[in-house]
């Protein structure tokens, strides 16, 4: 009998990370973020 | 017959007269009308006048309190009755903050982050977790009494409404916000955090361990960020004592091979002191050969034979320094990531200026700090703090044949795959005039978030950034101010002159309760000298005086949005609208120079950072005057002077319409590029986009890009709905086998505990 369960598969429920910058800062999941600044997130495009 | 009433949470309780005729011989006395005889009166009025009203039935408090207040009115009593009028409302201010400060406990400790808004005020703090659930207590009840206690009713009124925002409130009673800490200046001599004393580092390793360190006892004694302005010169001062003492380490043992003895520290320290002291920047030939011509005089070996040793010495020194170098600043990074500070809460904000340091030992500070930023954390993930803030200069770093134009491009590199460093320019000319070569303490340095404190009204002399930051700051909500002023400009400024004055008041009334507070309670900010001039006082002095080098600063916030609702549209739509935009800005300043001419404090305008206050205002003033469009349609307003994030613009042209602003802003003020991720890596279009910036006068500006990581398989860099490496969703598992093939191809796919 194996005294270590195997792990049959992995990365279950575990998210991508998505490093944005906040206020000047960096925060590594947006989990955290306020709604008001996941809302702006959301609609920042890109600058050519 | 009133036989009993009932009291506000219901009980019913006896009919007690005399506690009425205690209430208005109160008020009659605050209001020198009366006494007790009159008081008398007043009462036998109010009581029959209760009877009457209420024959057999029980009053509840609120009606007796009506009628008391009528019959001091009908009396004659009029200033009583305002006086008793006053206290009312008062208790009842009281008692409701009572019962939102219970309400706000109760949500911090029952309801998960994720569905919590207020949970996640700040996106640094884990609100779930014990420690950050009892931080978010303490910010709550202390909320509740500055709000009660140390604001006028005035003050109280514009903030609960709306109409500003005082940031950091909680601390209100307790400390200011930031400061650039002088690393030289600390470690000169040891320092204490409190336990014990620290002795001067005398290596580089060293040197990184109480960096963080200081940063950390700092962040205890404030409630910002915290700063290294010079960041680069303080580690070289690390790297050189290294250098040092390790080319000595290396002869020694490259002596005692050759001998073959145990011991040849003798030797080797009397021929090095010949030469002096060993150092990076040393004219080799010079000073080895004094080293070899000293080893040759001893008779033991002959002088070709001793050049070489000391050569190989000095080769082996240099790659020893640069590599303990490297694991210092990897060392230091990681620190600052994991450490918790603020009752266990969360990382200190720590933020680190370089560049322009162009000695050997600065240089391999910076190169090895950028490296260890690239390399990022223990899985390759982004290090989130500290934020890097590169100062570009011209003559130093940044065109072809500046001596640290080398750092210069690399640090493009790094920034274009880990958002840091960020890029302060030194010639921007509200920047350049404080400039004097040859002293770092006049470049500026900026917190991460982009407070910027260099000049100095209140010490002219003394205009530097060390050991000075903010005081305190407080934001205006102009969109309301437009709002409210219903397309009349003239209206609008009006408003916001008084706006400016109550806040310019509400700063200064905060800086009097943070100047009454004495060196003790600032241990290390103050009691090891970090604040400018601290040293000069005693651990029971009042810190009123050297506060006044910090920063007050007035902010504001949807510069954008105030000018749709003024004139129709944002400064990014055409010239008349930017002028418009500018004009306001420039108001503003305007207002804060003659304020801090007229108090000698250092007053400025500050574009607002804004975290939890951008959804704040918004959602008050969708409630109050609905959904406007360009206005309040959206669940934020703009940041400062910002245009719009969701505006397409070329990034040449936002710099172009954001970089005055900067000049106005003096407290503080960034512009953003926002790139894909290609673009990004492209060193060219970042180079471009750095250099569109320093032409255009900006003052700190950074470029944004997406930057992905997934953690199973470790791969960093755009992510969509799949990840490019491994081939999985968001929260998708894969098997250990798929991995392990990967791991064949990418080495820096993480293992996992419990498999293989």
């Amino acid at each position: 009998m194996a005294a270590v369960q195997r792990q049959s598969v992995l990365g279950k429920d575990v998210g991508f990370e998505r490093i944005r910058r906040i206020t000047g800062y960096l925060v590594g999941t947006m989990d955290k973020w306020n709604d008001a600044k996941k809302a702006e997130e959301r609609d920042r495009v890109k600058h050519m | 017959m009133i036989q009993s009433i009932v009291k506000r949470d219901g009980r019913v309780v006896l009919y007690d007269e005399s506690k009425i005729a205690r209430a208005v011989l109160k008020a009659l006395e605050a209001a020198e009308e009366g006494d007790a005889a009159e008081a008398a009166r007043v009462t036998n009025k109010a009581s029959k006048q209760l009877e009457l009203m209420f024959k057999d039935e029980s009053p509840t408090i609120e009606q007796i309190q009506d009628v008391v207040e009528r019959s001091l009115m009908e009396t004659g009593h009029d200033e009583a009755a305002k006086k008793y009028i006053l206290y009312r409302a008062n208790r009842t201010r009281i008692r409701e903050a009572r019962t939102s400060l219970m309400k706000a406990i109760d949500e911090i400790v029952n309801v998960d982050a994720r569905e919590s808004n207020m949970k996640r005020d700040n996106a640094n703090i884990d609100g779930n977790g014990s420690m950050g659930a009892m931080l978010q207590m303490g910010a709550s009840t202390a909320k509740a009494y500055n709000s009660m206690y140390l604001l006028t009713p005035e003050q109280a009124e514009a903030y609960s409404q709306g109409d500003i925002h005082i940031h950091d409130f909680d601390f209100y009673a307790l400390t200011e916000t930031c400061c650039q800490i002088d690393l030289i200046k600390l470690f000169h001599g040891g320092f204490s955090t409190g336990h014990g004393f620290l002795r001067e580092p005398q290596s580089i390793a060293s040197y990184a361990a109480l960096a963080a360190i200081a940063i950390q006892a700092n962040q205890n004694d404030q409630h910002g960020g915290q700063g290294i302005p010079n960041f680069d010169y303080a580690l070289a001062e690390g790297v050189a004592k290294s250098f040092a003492r390790t080319y000595t380490r290396k002869l020694r043992e490259a002596l005692e091979d050759y001998f073959d003895t145990d011991d040849e520290s003798e030797l080797t320290e009397k021929a090095i002191a010949e030469a002096g002291k060993p150092g990076l920047g040393d004219v080799r030939e010079t000073f080895d050969g004094i080293v070899a011509d000293e080893l040759a005089k001893s008779g033991r070996i002959d002088r070709e034979k001793a050049g070489h040793l000391v050569s190989r010495s000095r080769q082996r020194a240099e790659k020893q320094v640069d590599r303990d170098t490297y694991q210092a600043m990897e060392g230091f990074i990681h620190n600052l990531n994991t450490m918790h500070s603020r009752a266990g809460a969360q990382t200190p904000f720590s933020s680190i200026n370089y560049g322009t340091d162009t000695s050997p030992e600065g240089r391999m500070v910076m190169w090895n700090t950028m490296k260890a930023l690239d390399a990022g954390l223990g899985h390759g993930e982004t290090a989130i703090f500290p934020i890097h803030i590169f100062k570009v200069k011209e003559g130093v770093n940044y065109n072809p044949g500046d001596p640290n134009y080398d750092l210069f491009k690399y640090s493009m590199e790094v920034s274009a795959r880990r958002l840091f460093p960020n890029y302060v320019f030194e010639d921007a000319p509200f920047n350049l005039q404080y400039y004097k070569p040859g002293h770092p303490e006049t470049e500026v340095a900026t917190m991460g978030c982009r407070t910027r404190v260099m000049g100095n009204v209140y010490d002219p002399e003394q205009e530097i950034a060390y050991g000075r930051g903010n005081l305190s700051f407080t934001s205006i909500n102009l969109p309301r101010l437009a709002i409210l002023a219903k397309g009349d400009e003239k209206a609008f400024y009006e408003s916001l002159d008084k706006m400016m004055d109550l806040v310019a008041r509400q700063l200064m009334d905060r800086y009097h309760i943070q100047a009454a507070k004495h060196v003790y309670n600032y241990p290390f900010l103050m009691g090891q000298g970090v604040w400018l001039d601290s040293d000069k006082l005693g651990p029971n002095d009042e810190v009123g005086e050297v506060l006044k080098h910090g920063s007050l600063s007035i902010g504001f916030i949807g510069l954008a949005e105030t000018l749709v609702s003024l004139y129709g549209h944002h400064h990014g739509e055409g010239k008349e609208y930017w002028d418009k935009g500018y004009a306001i800005i420039k108001h503003m300043r305007d207002f804060a120079d003659k304020r801090a001419a007229e108090t000698h404090m250092n007053y400025g305008i500050l574009a607002t950072p804004a975290e939890g206050l951008s959804g704040r205002f918004t959602r008050m003033d969708q409630k109050r005057f609905g959904t406007i469009p360009g206005v309040t349609d959206r669940e934020y307003y703009t940041n400062s002077f910002h245009i719009p994030v969701w505006y397409p613009i070329k990034a040449y042209d936002k710099i172009q319409l954001e970089a005055p602003f900067h000049a106005l802003c003096n407290a503080g003020h960034i512009t953003y590029v926002e790139l894909d991720g290609d673009t990004a890596n492209n060193t060219e279009a970042f180079e471009s986009v750095i250099r569109c910036m320093h032409d255009a006068g900006v003052g700190y500006g950074s470029v944004n890009h997406p930057v992905d990581r997934d953690p199973v398989c470790g791969y960093v860099g755009v992510i969509g709905d799949v990840c490019p490496r491994c081939g999985r969703r968001n929260g998708e598992p894969i098997s250990p086998e798929k991995l392990a093939e990967l791991r064949k191809k990418y080495p820096s796919v993480p293992k996992f505990c419990g498999c293989q």
